[in-house]
């Protein structure tokens, strides 16, 4: 397969701003969710192809597990903590 | 419970202490630019003197505030998080800061009616949606904000901007390099 070329990528982006500037704004954020859910789905089906003997509570506690591990790379060096007693 | 069942639990429990507040983050990009998988609700609140806690009393039990409270240093706020451990998604609470845009667009949010919500979402304008990603671009140098600044500037199109109040604010920043080279990057889309 040939790498894809700037003006295919372009074209693709191009066809996802027509769309969205005919989609109704409630409609991208139900959209959000929903892809939010697939992802969730898709690590749930990973969890459960490395942990086949998992029950559903431990796939849910390694999905959470590893979302809050991409939250702290996300987050690493943009928020400090701060203790109850010094909030402003 | 479902993501945007959450989200609109904590929205109703805002309205009903009559907490001000604005959605940010992803929900606003999304609002104006394009859908992307999001992995929690951000929330800007003035709070005045109340404590969050507060807020979290009138949730649901399933709702927990996280003990930890977290500052963000590019706009001085402090950051609650509420989990939802039955789904994957998390609230955030962000307190309005003395951060001057953050005053701003905070004065200048507005209402956005959703039939798909079924509610009207209250948010920041657009031009106060690209401002802030570019403060935490610049600051972060994370490529989900450029991503965000770019998808926002295509979809709404170039004539939908108020461009000096934009300047204004990135020239108070040092944002404006990032800016141009933004929208140098956007291709040319024709309706």
């Amino acid at each position: 397969m040939s790498e894809p070329t700037k003006e295919l990528a372009d074209d693709i982006f191009r066809r996802r701003v027509l769309r969205a500037r005919t989609t109704p704004p409630g409609q991208k954020l139900m959209d959000g969710f929903k892809l939010y859910e697939r992802a969730c789905g898709l690590m749930r089906d990973g969890i459960r192809h490395q942990f086949p003997n998992a029950d559903a509570d431990e796939v849910e506690a390694i999905l959470r597990k590893r979302l809050k591990r991409l939250r702290q790379i996300e987050e690493h060096g943009i928020y400090h903590d701060l203790s109850e007693e010094q909030t402003p | 419970m479902t993501p945007d069942e959450a989200t609109n639990q904590v929205i109703d429990a805002l309205e009903r202490l009559k907490i001000p507040y604005m959605l940010v983050g992803s929900f606003s990009t999304m609002i104006y630019g394009l859908s992307r998988s999001t992995k929690d609700a951000d929330i800007v609140l003035q709070l005045e003197g109340m404590s969050i806690r507060k807020i979290t009393a009138e949730l649901p039990s399933e709702f927990v505030l996280d003990p930890q409270i977290k500052f963000e240093s590019a706009t001085g706020t402090t950051r609650y998080v509420v989990e939802v451990p039955s789904i994957p998604f998390t609230i955030e609470f962000f307190r309005l800061s003395a951060d001057p845009h953050d005053n701003e667009r905070f004065r200048r949010r507005s209402a956005v009616s959703s039939e798909q919500l079924g509610r009207t979402v209250v948010v920041p304008t657009l031009e106060d949606v690209v401002l802030t990603k570019l403060r935490w671009s610049v600051a972060t140098e994370r490529p989900k904000d450029v991503e965000d600044i770019t998808n926002v500037i295509a979809v709404q199109g170039d004539d939908a901007f108020d461009w000096d109040y934009i300047h204004h604010w990135c020239a108070q920043h040092g944002t404006r390099e990032r800016l141009d080279e933004i929208r140098a990057s956007i291709p040319p889309i024709d309706d």
